[in-house]
């Protein structure tokens, strides 16, 4: 830990931030950290960490409950809205607020400052282009400031935006001399490689006229652009590295981003280790770009893939690539022999055997629908007349009552409407589909997301049940612990790429679980 | 306990059962207010075939409701069949009735592909379609009157079984048909599906592109048969057949408790919203009142009647 930072170069810091949200979500606890003139300085964290709203809370989206700000040493209040928080040098630079495509580059930096360049009531356009191509060529920005922002490629776009917040600093702060510090909150987003590439190298040329706090998730790319890090998780600030004095491993960051403590509850059911079966699924090379990579693996039958990696590094685009809800462009995808289409809705995929269950509720239940409903409509083949496509009532109720039964489904009857049920009940009367479909491969994105421990042992154990019984699965989840009670293997997957793959006790230890 | 805040709670959850019905007897008490003749002989008989072939069109309608869309091209269909079984009934016989019906089912083919596959929003589609279709009539029938004087067609509509014309046979039997294709199979089940939640529909097992274009198919069929109907009975027509038609008959849907947002009401409800518009028109009819206090009429009650059964809840952005 490295704390404290000489007074005289320090140009921006918080001290003992501090934020609560309706009086019971601490978002952030205690939170201290700088920035100095001319670095970039990197804040990760998973969602939910609380970078957003340090973040916000320094524009002056949110008032803090606690804390101090120092600007140049000198002690400020925090600042009440994004003017006042550009007066002070702070701006920042949106995920996906974005550009307007149809302006020109010039139209775009001034956007909200023509105020200044208007004379007897006419807007001096000559006047706004040539400071416009002073302030890109002063940023290292290439591009004409004529053209139309969608004319440009994204990383230039993205540079564009960045120009803007700081010109706004300079426009409201009134004084050239202020070192405006930009937040940029994930820029990375949207890029592809080389877009990110091209995106630091002009950020590294930018250094020298304004500093940076740099959100994200992305590890490789915080490890090689930043001057040094700081890492929030669950509000709190648990690590700070400096890169310019140690070397960091990926892993190292990686666990203090995930690490987690571990907690009372460890499934009872240990299937592990179960011999391998024939295979089941095969990928190989999938490729989407800007997503993810040469993905290359074999699901054997009975067996759960699980697929794991910080948000952002892929995982969740490659299950729902296998569900068919997204399309791959290069590789294959091979279900019992035979190669699957790269681009095909997830009915087809259901046909080859993979069905699809998203814990997100509401994603795939029918909230007005009684129970029965929800259950029979994968179902729909077992519950048809032999002779005619009509269904049969008493079949569709019994079918729906065997799975209320076997999942522990708390609800007055099956006839009851799904909207109605607890989070946990709804997320089983999902999963119950499932296990009436048995279908061959079942992919689970993040099945327990938000329900209690006891709906959660529930599914573990049914889910345990389908796959004792020649079912097979992958898994994607937010949760590690998913991941050690579920998998037979864990592949590591960062930036789109599969990096390492294990089996659960070394999985354990390396989560630090 | 009946205390009057657990009747005034059955009241608010069965609000669009209660409301239609409601409506239906203070239509049916306040015209024969106005006009004693409204509940004799003659008027039901004028009640009868009012609602019968709009009901045909109507149960259409419902399905592609159900699923959350709009389809704009039910008049022009029925009108496009009329004139089609009009035109050409001399030289195919009753062979023109499927030839009218096969065409509105391509139309409506159309219709569903333009929504399905080329994403294009089913109102803008289906109003483009029936467009379409009125330029195609209008070529047709070069806008003169056509009679039909063919007897074995008149008596499709006009024969008269214990007392009620055969028209009303055709609405009542292709209504149970569609409450049983809605409420008892897979198609009906799919309809609701597509409607309630279009993403998780995409999730289970079935394919949402295609049950979009059947739902469209089935519309056109019925607007064909609903034309083939109209024509039967009213024994000839124009260009002018089913214009103003498409307000009233979204009313009468929505009206009925089909909310506009999809996935709930269904057929079965559309028979009392049908009751509720076709009587207010022939009422209207009855007392001669002229056609712009109709239309400004219907207009009303198709904006009052989508505020009463929208679900604003569940819909976050309207355009």
């Amino acid at each position: 830990m490295r704390m404290g930072i000489a007074m005289d170069d320090s140009l921006l810091e918080v001290k003992g931030v501090s934020k609560t949200f309706g009086g019971v979500v601490r978002a952030l606890d205690d939170i201290s950290l700088a920035a100095r003139r001319n670095e970039i300085v990197g804040v990760v964290g998973e969602n939910g960490a609380g970078k957003s709203t340090l973040m916000k809370i320094l524009v002056g989206v949110y008032p803090p409950d606690k804390g101090e700000l120092y600007h140049k040493g000198e002690k400020v209040p925090f600042p009440k809205d994004p003017k006042e928080a550009a007066k002070r040098g702070i701006s920042i630079v949106y995920q996906e607020k974005g550009v307007i495509p149809w302006l020109k580059v010039y139209q775009f930096l001034f956007l909200g400052h023509e105020d200044k360049y208007v004379k007897f009531s006419i807007l001096q356009t000559d006047k706004m282009k040539k400071h416009a191509a002073a302030i890109l060529e002063e940023l290292h920005v290439k591009c004409d400031a004529e053209a139309f922002m969608y004319e440009l490629p994204l990383s230039t776009q993205k540079m564009v935006e960045i120009a803007r917040a700081i010109l706004s600093v300079r426009l409201e702060s009134g004084e050239d001399g202020t070192t405006p510090i930009i937040i940029l909150d994930e820029p990375t987003g949207p890029l592809n490689d080389e877009e990110r590439r091209e995106l630091f190298s002009d950020l590294l040329k930018m250094k020298k006229n304004a500093s940076f706090f740099f959100i994200s998730h992305i590890i490789p790319e915080v490890r090689e652009f930043t001057d040094r890090v700081h890492v929030l998780r669950d509000g709190k600030l648990v690590a700070n590295y400096d890169f310019s004095e140690e070397k960091i491993a990926e892993e190292d960051l990686f666990r203090a981003i995930v690490g987690r403590e571990s907690s009372e509850y460890i499934s009872k059911q240990e299937v592990k280790g179960v011999d391998r079966g024939a295979v089941g699924l095969t990928a190989k090379n999938m490729t989407k770009k800007g997503h993810y990579y040469d993905i290359s693996f074999d699901l054997h039958k009975g067996e759960c893939v699980g697929i794991f990696g910080p948000a952002g590094s892929g995982k969740s685009q490659i299950i729902r690539t296998i569900a068919g809800i997204m399309s791959f462009e290069r590789g294959e995808l091979i279900v019992k022999g035979h190669k699957l289409k790269a681009s095909a809705p997830p009915h087809v995929r259901l046909r080859s055997g993979i069905g699809y269950f998203s814990g997100e509720t509401g994603k795939e239940l029918f909230f007005n629908w009684p129970i029965v409903k929800n259950i029979s409509i994968v179902n729909m083949q077992k519950i048809l007349g032999k002779f005619m496509p009509v269904i049969n009532f008493n079949a569709e109720r019994k079918m729906a009552q065997r799975i209320v039964h076997r999942l522990r489904i708390r609800t007055p009857s099956v006839n009851t409407d799904c909207y109605s049920l607890s989070g946990g009940n709804k997320q089983k009367v999902s999963v119950g589909k499932w296990v009436e479909r048995k279908p061959d491969i079942l992919l689970l994105d993040d099945p327990t997301i938000g329900i209690d421990v006891g709906a959660r042992e529930d599914i573990y154990e049914v889910l345990s049940e389908m796959k004792k019984s020649g079912i097979s699965m992958i898994l994607v989840s937010d949760d590690p612990k998913e991941y050690s009670i579920l998998c037979d293997r864990i592949m590591f997957v960062m930036d789109g790429r599969i990096q390492n793959v294990l089996g659960p006790d070394e999985f354990r230890k390396v989560v630090g679980i | 306990m009946t205390s009057p805040s657990l009747s005034r709670e059955w009241l608010r959850r069965n609000m669009t059962t209660v409301g239609p019905i409601v409506f239906v007897v203070a239509v049916v008490v306040g015209f024969q207010m106005m006009n004693p003749f409204f509940l004799r002989y003659q008027g039901i008989i004028s009640l009868v075939y009012s609602m019968s072939y709009f009901l045909v069109a109507a149960c259409g309608l419902t399905f592609v409701i159900m699923t959350g869309s709009f389809d704009f091209s039910v008049p022009s269909l029925l009108k496009l069949s009329a004139l089609l079984c009009v035109l050409y009934i001399e030289e195919l016989g009753l062979w023109v009735i499927p030839l009218a019906l096969l065409v509105c089912v391509g139309f409506g083919f159309i219709n569903g592909l333009f929504l399905a596959k080329f994403n294009v929003p089913s109102f803008m589609a289906t109003l483009g379609v029936s467009i379409v279709v009125e330029g195609i009539a209008l070529y047709l029938s070069k806008g003169f009157l056509q009679i039909m004087d063919d007897r074995a067609f008149r008596s499709l509509a006009t024969t008269f079984i214990v007392g009620l014309p055969s028209v009303f046979y055709w609405g009542m039997g292709i209504w149970l048909i569609s409450i049983f294709l809605a409420m008892g199979t897979a198609f009906g089940r799919r309809t609701y599906a597509v409607g309630g939640n279009l993403i998780g529909a995409g999730l289970s097992d079935m394919n949402v592109a295609r049950h979009r274009i059947y739902v469209f198919m089935l519309s056109g069929l019925l607007s064909g048969l609903a034309g083939v109907l109209y024509m039967a009975q009213m024994g000839g027509g124009s260009v002018e057949m089913g214009a103003d038609m498409a307000i009233p008959l979204f009313a009468s849907v929505v009206a009925g408790g089909t909310a506009l947002t999809g996935g709930v009401g269904g057929p079965h409800r559309t028979l009392l919203g049908v009751i509720i518009i076709t009587w207010i028109q022939a009422g209207m009819n009855m007392l001669a009142i002229g056609r712009d206090i109709q239309m400004l009429t219907f207009g009303l009650i198709a904006i009052g009647m989508s505020i009463a059964t929208i679900d604003r809840k569940r819909i976050k952005i309207i355009k």
